[in-house]
């Protein structure tokens, strides 16, 4: 039985229909990349695996059980989710946020106990932002604050975390941080990451990181393709994807495995179209 | 313990503040005796003025302002909004309404209360009514049934005082509304305050959730909780503790929605602290601002148009002094 079954899922709008067909599965211990032009889907595909948006037909089963016979923190046990944009309201200390994570485990009418502050702290521990725990998350530059989302998220202990494009506004080291702990959990604890992303070369970076990696392209409302990073972005299945000339190039680090990588060349006659 | 005792002190001086003089030898007397159930040789007059009159307009004003405050927190947090404030979603227009109506038809006091009451808690219902056009209650749909009943209920407002007699029901209706505590027995204390008393009990319990229901809805359910039903409890209680505010005491603006950012400038904003020290913040404000409105003048000045002209100032001093508290 899979962590997270996806079976034959469509999802409608009264006027539109958004995706057709989408069938996968993730394992523990596995990273799961979504990858497709803006407005294919993606989010719309995690909202209804988050238990947000409810498919119009098709299953998604957390080990074997379906998605709409589970309450919501049932779900959130299963299931925790980095948001691409988080909208800062008030002026929460990083560890007021990491202890939300907590919420599935704490009765409505009950506050976080000393176990559930040992657990949100850890968690700061695991993605290395500790000392910041008493800092307004107001303050905190983006990289930080995607990572007080990540721990947010850990601190949940669900097996499957969804991250939305966690990288999107982030610079280039903050951005390798995000992935270098994303390898670091997926490494240590077995936790399954399906992440949406606009970037190829996350893919290929789990990849050439040893981690169990799948690849998901999504066009025209479908997986187009479907596999590991290295057969499935290829130089042909990324130009139908986006449009772009590419091409896929391999470098040998010293004593280590052959890194992979997508350099882009060019659009494709995107002029005319 | 600073958060009970700081409403409890400022009860304790409001017993000694008023036109008859009173010492403070004889309020402690006078308290000591009548909690102890022992009888004093005290004069009558001492015991009608400190007991039967001061005592519980302070209690009133305490609860009053808590309530206020603590629903203003609540709904901030809820909305994500640090401007809104306890009357958001059209608690008070109702009331006001509901109040002129029994002015004009009534003319009990009774009714007032009732009439207000239950207009105050109807225009909320009416808001949550209007949000529910999708399924769940999107947070920007609950502010727009708000405006749009709070405008409905004071246009009716209008329409009442327009038709209402100008020599007795006017005026009767525009004191109402500018808010006082000059009536206040102990009968308003154990009616009000049992609507006060469950919806303040309702949001000190459910506290830390508002800080999750503040994410916003679709991270407040991937954290596990359910969305709706958590927002229909705190829009609920809140709405009880103001309803339950407003009708014994008129519109008393300011409160539900300064309180509250002074809490976050003192406490910080996590609700699990910040829910109780506004209450607590919002007792004590109330019943200082009523003891100015007493003293000040030789007739009393309604506590509405006080709390403002007190707590402006006061809220710029603060906001001078924290920096805004990590705005």
């Amino acid at each position: 039985m899979a962590l997270l079954e996806v079976k034959e899922v469509y999802f409608k709008y009264p006027q539109a229909t958004i995706l057709e067909n989408i069938s996968f599965h993730i394992e523990p211990g596995e990273v799961f990349c979504l990858l497709g032009p803006n407005g294919c889907g993606k989010t719309t595909l995690l909202d209804c695996i988050l238990g947000w948006l409810k498919p119009y037909s098709g299953q998604i089963l957390f080990n074997g059980c379906p998605i709409q016979d589970m309450s919501a923190p049932q779900i959130a046990r299963q299931v925790a989710y980095v948001p691409q944009i988080h909208e800062k309201t008030f002026p929460y200390l990083v560890r007021d946020i990491v202890i939300m994570g907590r919420a599935s485990f704490i009765g409505p009418f009950d506050t976080p106990s000393a176990e559930d502050w040992a657990i949100a702290e850890k968690a700061l521990d695991m993605v290395g932002i500790y000392r910041l725990k008493d800092r307004p998350y107001t303050q905190l530059s983006g990289g930080e604050g995607q990572l007080v989302m990540v721990a947010r998220a850990l601190a949940q202990n669900s097996p499957l975390v969804v991250m939305d494009e966690p990288t999107a506004h982030l610079d280039y080291r903050h951005e390798l941080m995000i992935l270098e702990t994303v390898v670091e959990l997926v490494k240590q604890t077995g936790l399954a990451v399906l992440m949406a992303t606009h970037v190829p070369n996350h893919g290929y970076y789990f990849e050439n990181q040893g981690i169990r990696t799948q690849a998901a392209l999504v066009k025209n409302k479908q997986i187009m393709a479907l596999g590991k990073p290295s057969e499935v972005l290829s130089e042909q299945n990324l130009g139908q994807l986006y449009h772009i000339k590419t091409r896929i190039i391999d470098c040998q680090l010293d004593g280590e495995a052959l890194l992979k990588q997508v350099v882009p060349i060019s659009t494709i006659d995107h002029r005319s179209s | 313990m600073l958060f009970i005792a700081a409403p409890l002190a400022v009860i304790l001086v409001s017993l000694l503040i008023g036109r008859y003089p009173v010492d403070i030898g004889t309020v402690v007397n006078v308290v000591f005796c009548r909690i102890t159930m022992q009888s004093c040789n005290i004069e009558d007059i001492y015991q009608t003025v400190v007991w039967d009159i001061r005592l519980p307009r302070a209690i009133l004003g305490a609860m009053v302002g808590g309530c206020l405050a603590i629903s203003g927190a609540a709904f901030q947090g809820l909305f994500r909004n640090p401007l809104v404030s306890s009357g958001i979603l059209g608690v008070s227009s109702g009331a006001g309404f509901g109040a002129a109506l029994a002015i004009i038809l009534f003319h009990r006091v009774a009714a007032i209360y009732t009439l207000a009451f239950v207009f105050g808690i109807l225009a909320v219902v009416l808001s949550y009514i209007i949000s529910r056009v999708y399924n769940g209650t999107p947070t920007i749909m609950l502010v727009l049934g708000g405006v749009i009943v709070s405008s409905v209920f004071s246009a009716l407002l209008s329409l009442a005082k327009y038709l209402a007699d100008p020599l007795n029901e006017l005026p009767a209706i525009v004191f109402w509304l500018m808010g006082s505590l000059a009536s206040a027995r102990y009968s308003d204390i154990y009616i009000a305050g049992i609507p006060m008393l469950i919806g303040v009990s309702g949001l000190m319990l459910i506290r830390w959730r508002i800080n999750v229901l503040s994410m916003g809805d679709r991270e407040a359910h991937s954290l596990g909780i359910n969305t709706s039903l958590n927002k229909a409890i705190v829009i609920g209680c809140a709405t009880l503790a103001t309803a339950g505010a407003v009708c014994v005491s008129g519109i008393i603006g300011w409160v539900g929605l300064v309180i509250p950012h002074i809490g976050r400038m003192l406490v910080g904003n996590d609700n699990r602290i910040l829910i109780p020290a506004s209450f607590s913040l919002g007792a004590a404000f109330l019943v200082i601002v009523d003891d100015f409105g007493r003293i000040l003048t030789g007739s009393e000045i309604p506590l509405g148009i006080l709390t403002a002209i007190i707590g402006g100032p006061f809220f710029v001093y603060l906001l001078k002094k924290t920096k805004g508290g990590g705005w």
